[in-house]
């Protein structure tokens, strides 16, 4: 636990320094939703529809701080460790890897939840936003999302050979799942073939169940998605610590 | 005496090129030893594999009776080691680092105590990317010293310091030595090596070609100085046609 403490607080200091978490995923989510707030003020999602076109968007836009930490944090970090060779010192130590993985993924989750706070209370005051549908779901849901996300990136940062590699594989997952899978450009404005093919990444189905669960839709259309991320999640955190290099 | 590193036949290839050839040799108790020979001759592999961050093709390693490899955790608590090429966070600063090394261990060493014996106390909130060369080797080696070890490996050790810091180095060492220290350490520098060394071996392109103490290395040479001695050792065919 004193590793882990003080690891965890060495570790947010440095991360803090660097910037780039603090613009990705605590600035840019607010941009995103003052730009859509903006633009489509508190108009209905949709004619008829009893919420609003926020409200619609607003399970998406809290994933974008999990994309940033999952898809382009987590990876980079692990990787960069290692190709510095700070990953070799820890072994001639007693540390366990899973303790370094760990302390990364509090970071992350720590980041993903100030952007949540941030935008509940952006949305709450300027757009007049409220969760319609249960709160406690919503929350379970967003903890599924983010442990899915970041298992795919614990994944892509303990297996890739060095930090390009882990830089190619994270730009290949953050750049698409960030524009297409609804989280900055809404799924709803889409054609419907395109909503067909970018229901195949996995935030797409993660925000489904934001969605819904922000808008009080009925719990049985997400079942398909909460199966695809458990089985996301056991797979790539199982392979994640399985094959971790420490060089 | 114990045995506190004993290695057995020890060889590592990479592809073609035989790194490590049959290597074997054991350090006892409160004892240093240093392994010598030319960039390229294989000590940094030693080391690596002794330690387990490389694996080896065949042989056998243990240190303080267990095994690198198997009995990780526990026995690193025991280790300090020092790496050749200084590797810590982009933006960490010299406490920072510290603070986060002891939290590793059991019984960590008064990191502040060790920044004012090695005379970097000043620098204890400064970036460690932007100490010198001499200071962060000396940082390396109280990184090392925070697990309160009872092996000490150190890669280099005192490249890149000056006369008077690779002096307070020495004497800081053979203070531990004779508190019952052992230690691993490789050296380009002989007159260091004739300082702290009980028995050294010196390696050629893997093999070992003199193991002993420096008295015998000297005595075993046509030579009366232990660099002249080295150089015969490791560099045979240019003394032949220096003796032409």
């Amino acid at each position: 636990m004193k590793t882990f403490n003080t690891m965890l607080k060495t570790e947010i200091k440095l991360s803090l320094r660097g910037m780039d978490m603090f613009i990705f995923a605590i600035c840019m989510p607010i941009i995103v939703l003052v730009m859509l707030g903006i633009i489509y003020g508190n108009k209905p999602a949709f004619a008829g529809a009893d919420y609003t076109f926020l409200e619609q968007s607003f399970g998406a836009i809290a994933t974008i701080a999990i994309c940033a930490g999952g898809f382009m944090g987590l990876p980079l970090v692990v990787s960069d460790y290692r190709s510095k060779h700070i990953l070799k010192r820890f072994k001639v130590t007693p540390i366990k890897p899973t303790i370094i993985l760990l302390v990364q993924v509090t970071i992350y989750a720590l980041y993903s939840l100030v952007s949540l706070i941030t935008l509940l209370t952006v949305a709450t005051i300027f757009f007049k936003f409220r969760i319609q549908g249960s709160i406690s779901q919503f929350i379970i849901g967003w903890l599924l999302v983010m442990v899915s996300m970041f298992s795919i990136g614990m994944m892509v940062g303990g297996i890739s050979k060095n930090s390009k590699t882990a830089g190619i594989a994270a730009s290949l997952l953050y750049f698409p799942m960030l524009i297409f899978s609804g989280a900055t450009l809404p799924y709803e404005v889409m054609p419907l073939a395109m909503q067909k093919t970018v229901d195949i990444l996995p935030l797409t189905q993660g925000i489904k169940i934001l969605k819904s669960s922000t808008l009080g839709l009925p719990t049985v259309s997400i079942i398909f998605p909460i199966c695809i991320l458990a089985i996301i999640t056991v797979i790539c955190s199982t392979v994640a610590i399985k094959f971790f290099k420490w060089e | 005496m114990e045995d506190i590193i004993k290695v057995e036949n020890l060889s590592k290839s990479y592809g073609e090129l035989i790194a490590v050839n049959d290597l074997s040799f054991s350090v006892k108790k409160g004892t240093v030893f240093g392994l010598l020979g030319a960039n390229g001759a294989g000590k940094s592999t030693t080391i690596e594999c002794v330690l387990g961050t490389k694996t080896f093709d065949t042989g056998t390693v243990w240190i303080l009776g267990l095994s690198p490899k198997a009995n990780r955790k526990e026995l690193f608590e025991n280790i300090g080691v020092q790496f050749q090429e200084a590797n810590y966070q982009e933006n960490i600063r010299v406490e920072e680092l510290c603070e986060v090394t002891a939290s590793f261990y059991k019984n960590p060493a008064d990191y502040r105590k060790l920044l004012l014996e090695f005379g970097i106390a000043d620098k204890n909130k400064a970036l460690v990317k932007e100490l010198s060369g001499g200071q962060k080797q000396r940082l390396f080696i109280i990184l090392a010293l925070i697990p309160n070890p009872q092996v000490l490996f150190l890669d280099e050790l005192t490249t890149g310091l000056d006369a008077r810091a690779r002096r307070d180095v020495w004497q800081i060492l053979q203070d531990l030595k004779n508190q019952g220290l052992t230690i691993l350490l490789t050296s380009h520098f002989m007159d260091e090596v004739e300082v702290l060394c009980n028995k050294i071996s010196i390696l050629k392109k893997g093999n070992i070609v003199f193991h002993g103490t420096v008295k015998e290395a000297i005595e075993n040479s046509p030579y009366a100085k232990l660099e002249d001695a080295y150089l015969w050792y490791t560099d045979e065919e240019v003394s032949e046609n220096e003796n032409l």
